[in-house]
């Protein structure tokens, strides 16, 4: 009974040293950050039209700052997100912007989402000297301001780049095409590619019989569906925005039409890998849940945690895609600056990254061209078995992937 | 002394408020303060505008949007394109956006028709007109108008000072334009247009040339306010500028603080701007939206009229009536008979009215001389009442000529055939709802008489409150009034203009006997002071007692005329009409 007793002692002793031992390890082993937190603010629009889509930005930030703070925080000190709501009005992020800055004193900011909110906090960020990282404007010469660093590699010019990156998909094509029609939501992103396509295709031979442009928010599209069907191009551009694709595709089939080859700018990419109208069809991209973008650090982790975090809050494509790997990839710029400059002052915060490769997800990211941008890595997907693929540039596409021409 | 003192003390703190307000960008403070406030500025300033129309005048319009982006592009598009300095493309913007205004009002508000929904309907296709003119011209293009290189004039020191100064200097022009248009015979006529616009029209209210007026300055307004705001924002897109929202909340805000009066969209216009900043962190952001909805609906449930409304209702309740609002006055009926002059004041010659297939007026002749109480009976749809509405000038004649004091006004529209002297009332009352019965009755002194000063006017009014044995309900609302004082409110305010002619339509119907004789009485006292009166009755007794000449209406033509007892012995006049003799 004694020496049951002891064992049963012994066996509680020690299993107290284990756990104390557990709970203390991490601590030591992460160098916990300690001391004052560093204040990150920024704004996202959790309400308004903007909604449905910072909602994936949210996610993809609060899954980095427990990163960064389950590694060493900024300088060792734990990182604070100050994450308030401009409610999709570019005037409010201005408004809260300066908030951060002069009434909460934010140490440091993080960009808004989507092209108006980001100029209207931009003008905020340059009157105060605060570096700023955005991870959602689609026209890179807007981005006048110095201190002013895009997290996602559109390039300084994509109107030029990423158009010749399609033709050349388009050229491998067993038939390459030969007329393209090209249909955009004037939005001002989408128009600026849908421009830069036509230029580009003209320049290389592709015929443009048809160019539409219909304004944002569109929800009919039978009269568009019937021009693009009377043009029968050989390849359909859509500069289309969320639901738009779906919706246009869904026109078309009502008229009996199917394009023979579809490429859509910034589709929701949910419900169109999911529709059987958008089975084979193309689209933009930066990364997929796939090799050889899941062999980046960090991604395999941060994919699941997306996931899991993305489902728990009834995302409709609770997979990890371009959106949410933008605001992951602004905050790992900024991490990198801050321990780069060995600092949180913007200034040279702001030198440093000018001066430094920084590996995010998206791969090696410099910005050292015009605006303040790299390399540009827009790559393109195509929709198989209702999953999306990277089809080119060859180097991106994962082993037993090819482009299924249709 | 100390009740002048309690009265200035409003006024000292709103100039108070006013220097403190304008000199805070001196203070240094956080800039955010400055951004919020000009915020606040700016949707006061949007909302109040909005009221000068949709508030005061009732023309509710859902595309305020429109002239607030006409003001926004117009100073985008001359600041980027033509290097206009910015402070001078804000009033080019007032100006284009009410130019705009005034040229669809010309249209528009002359379609009796497009009242009400239509007209909400039609201010929101106009703003999806323009969004769409901007989207696909050079203006816009659809690609946006970056504003980062336009310089601001250095106003203060900081660039949200000088945003601030303005949007402040806006704001206070737009609150000081507001009270005095709630202070100005235009604001006057706009209330009563809001309760009743064609008896506004018929009271000498140039309901036309009011509306425009107000759709002007209303959108000169927000185009100026737009024009600022773009400088605000930096980089402007039509689907930020048109967006459904701004118009959604201007209207919000002007319903919560009360659009009817001029510090009311302020109120609103504070509180819903200050509730939405109330929840700006993430973590509570949808949530705080959803309680923000709920607070709106309450207030809107339990302050139907808006804040300031309810506010001035509650401080009426505890006030009792100020006793030198209680207008005394016996009207006098003179014993000696009255004087009848041979003259034609009135002269009706070959009148027709044609309401498409129907023949209302058939060619009527009439002659009205002055003094007289001329009864115009009829069977029913004989066009008694389609000829009070010719006379007042409500429908325009289809051909045919009338005369007022050897004038023709057969073709003028009703507010000036009220200002010559022509005053009617209506078979069914129908004062101005949202006036006590002192502004219903003033209302009618300041548009259908001379002009006077607004003591003059109250003075009157009272006068003929006190005649019409109203007294003590001048701070009453009509919905107060039982039908006999309703009826007498009807000729209170028609005696208010102090009319040459005045036109009864049926001012006895629904009354009992004892205020029948009341009644009676009193148009005997009201010719007494001059005024010529035409009565449209089916009442017998008072026709016979009332009348000099009677004159007799049937299939819409004259069928007899002549001294009230000779016409109704009149086997012709009995036999399509009474189907006996009323005196024997």
């Amino acid at each position: 009974m004694n020496h049951r007793m002891g064992a049963w002692r012994r066996r509680h002793v020690l299993g107290g040293f284990v756990g104390l031992a557990a709970l203390g390890a991490p601590a030591i082993l992460r160098a916990a950050p300690s001391g004052q937190p560093v204040k990150v603010g920024g704004t996202l629009s959790l309400t308004g039209f903007l909604a449905q889509t910072a909602v994936i930005h949210k996610i993809g930030a609060e899954i980095m700052v427990e990163d960064i703070n389950s590694r060493n925080g900024f300088l060792g000190r734990p990182v604070e997100y100050i994450m308030l709501d401009d409610q999709s009005k570019p005037d409010v992020a201005r408004s809260l912007y300066e908030k951060l800055i002069t009434v909460d004193k934010v140490d440091l900011i993080m960009g808004p989402y989507a092209t108006a909110p980001i100029l209207a906090a931009m003008g905020v960020a340059q009157r105060y000297g605060k570096v700023m990282i955005q991870s959602s404007m689609g026209i890179p010469k807007l981005q006048t301001y110095d201190m002013a660093f895009p997290a996602t590699p559109f390039g300084s010019e994509p109107d030029k780049t990423y158009p010749n990156v399609l033709l050349d998909c388009m050229a491998t094509l067993p038939a390459p095409p030969k007329t393209m029609v090209i249909v955009t939501s004037k939005f001002p992103s989408a128009q600026f590619m849908a421009q830069g396509m036509r230029t580009e295709a003209e320049k290389r031979g592709v015929k443009v019989p048809l160019y539409l442009e219909y304004e944002a928010g569109n929800r009919d599209f039978g009269a568009i569906a019937a021009r693009v069907k009377e043009a029968n191009a050989d390849f359909l551009w859509v500069g289309s925005l969320g639901l738009e694709s779906n919706q246009i595709l869904e026109s078309l089939r009502k008229l009996d039409y199917t394009p023979k080859t579809s490429f859509h700018l910034y589709p929701a990419p949910g419900p169109l890998a999911l529709s059987p109208d958008g089975n084979l069809v193309w689209s933009s991209t930066f990364l997929e849940p796939d090799e050889p973008f899941m062999s980046r650090p960090g991604m395999k982790k941060i994919a699941e945690l997306y996931k899991e975090r993305a489902t728990k809050a009834n995302l409709p494509y609770a997979i990890i895609d371009a959106q949410a790997a933008g605001m992951v990839a602004a905050w790992q710029i900024l991490e990198a600056g801050v321990n780069g400059a060995k600092s949180l002052e913007d200034k040279q915060i702001a030198a440093w990254l000018k001066k430094n490769v920084v590996t995010t997800v998206y791969g090696p990211t410099k910005f050292d061209g015009l605006y303040n941008h790299g390399e540009p890595a827009q790559l393109i997907r195509q929709v198989q078995d209702k999953q999306w693929k990277v089809i080119w540039p060859k180097q991106f596409v994962a082993p037993g992937v090819k482009l299924i021409a249709t | 002394m100390a009740v002048n003192a309690a009265r200035d003390l409003p006024k000292a703190a709103a100039a108070a408020a006013i220097v403190a307000l304008a000199f805070l960008p001196m203070a240094k403070m956080p800039a955010f303060y400055e951004s919020f406030i000009y915020l606040i500025f700016f949707w006061v300033s949007l909302s109040t505008s909005w009221a000068l129309l949709s508030g005061f005048a009732g023309y509710f319009s859902l595309g305020h949007a429109a002239f607030f982006g006409v003001g926004v592009y117009t100073t985008a598009a001359l600041t980027t394109k033509f290097g206009v300095p910015f402070l001078i493309t804000v009033p080019i913007a007032a100006a284009l956006a009410a130019l705009l205004a005034a040229g669809i009002g010309a249209v528009v508000f002359r379609l009796r028709r497009l009242r009400g929904e239509l007209f909400a309907l039609l201010t929101l296709a106009v703003t999806f007109v323009i969004a769409t003119i901007i989207l696909n011209t050079p203006i816009d293009g659809g690609g946006g108008v970056f504003m980062s290189a336009v310089p601001l004039p250095d106003l203060m020191p900081t660039q949200t000072g000088t945003i601030y100064i303005l949007g402040f200097a806006m704001c206070v022009l737009t609150i000081a334009t507001a009270w005095w248009v709630a202070h100005a015979r235009l604001g006057l006529g706009l209330f009563a247009i809001h309760d009743d616009e064609d008896v506004a029209e018929a009271k000498g209210v140039p309901t036309f040339r009011y509306k425009i007026a107000a759709f002007a300055l209303s959108a000169g307004i927000a185009g100026a306010v737009g024009g600022i705001h773009a400088m605000y924002v930096g980089f402007i897109t039509v689907a930020g500028t048109f967006e459904l929202t701004v118009g959604l909340y201007v209207v919000l805000m002007s319903v919560l603080g009360g659009a009817r009066h001029w510090l009311g969209p302020a109120i609103g216009a504070t509180a819903i701007t200050a509730l939405l900043y109330a929840f700006i962190s993430g973590g509570e952001a949808i949530m705080g939206r959803a309680i923000v909805g709920l607070i709106l609906i309450a207030a809107i449930l339990w302050l139907p009229d808006g804040v300031i409304p309810a506010i001035q209702a509650w401080l009426k309740r505890r006030r009792a009536a100020p006793v030198a609002t209680r207008a005394e006055v016996v009207p006098v009926v003179p014993t000696t008979a009255p004087q009848i002059s041979e003259r034609s004041i009135l002269q009706v010659r070959g009148v027709t009215k044609r309401f498409g297939g129907l023949q209302a007026l058939a060619g009527v002749d009439l002659d009205v001389h002055e003094g007289e109480i001329f009864g115009l009976v009829g069977p029913n749809g004989s066009g008694k009442t389609t000829l009070i509405n010719v006379i007042s000038g409500f429908y325009p004649l289809t051909s045919g000529a009338i005369t007022l004091d050897g004038a023709e006004i057969g073709r003028d529209p009703a507010h000036e055939i009220a200002r010559r002297g022509v005053a009617r009332t209506y078979q069914i009352p129908r004062p101005f709802a949202n006036m006590t019965v002192l502004d219903n009755v003033a209302l009618c002194a300041t548009f259908g008489g001379p002009r006077r000063s607004k003591a003059e006017m109250r003075d009157e009014a009272l006068h003929w409150i006190g005649f019409t044995g109203l007294g003590g309900k001048e701070e009453v609302l009509p919905a107060g009034l039982n039908l006999h004082e309703r009826k007498f409110l009807e000729l209170a305010r028609a005696l208010a203009a102090r009319p040459k002619l005045l036109l009864l339509d049926e001012v006895l119907s629904g009354l009992n006997p004892a205020e029948i004789d009341n009644a009676i009485r009193l148009v005997r006292a009201i010719r007494a002071q001059g005024a010529t009166i035409v009565f449209v009755e089916h009442l017998m007794r008072a026709v016979v007692e009332l009348s000099d000449r009677v004159a007799v209406l049937n299939e819409g033509k004259l069928f007899a005329l002549g001294k009230p007892r000779e016409v109704m012995r009149d086997p012709r006049v009995v036999s399509i009409y009474l189907g006996k003799a009323y005196a024997a």
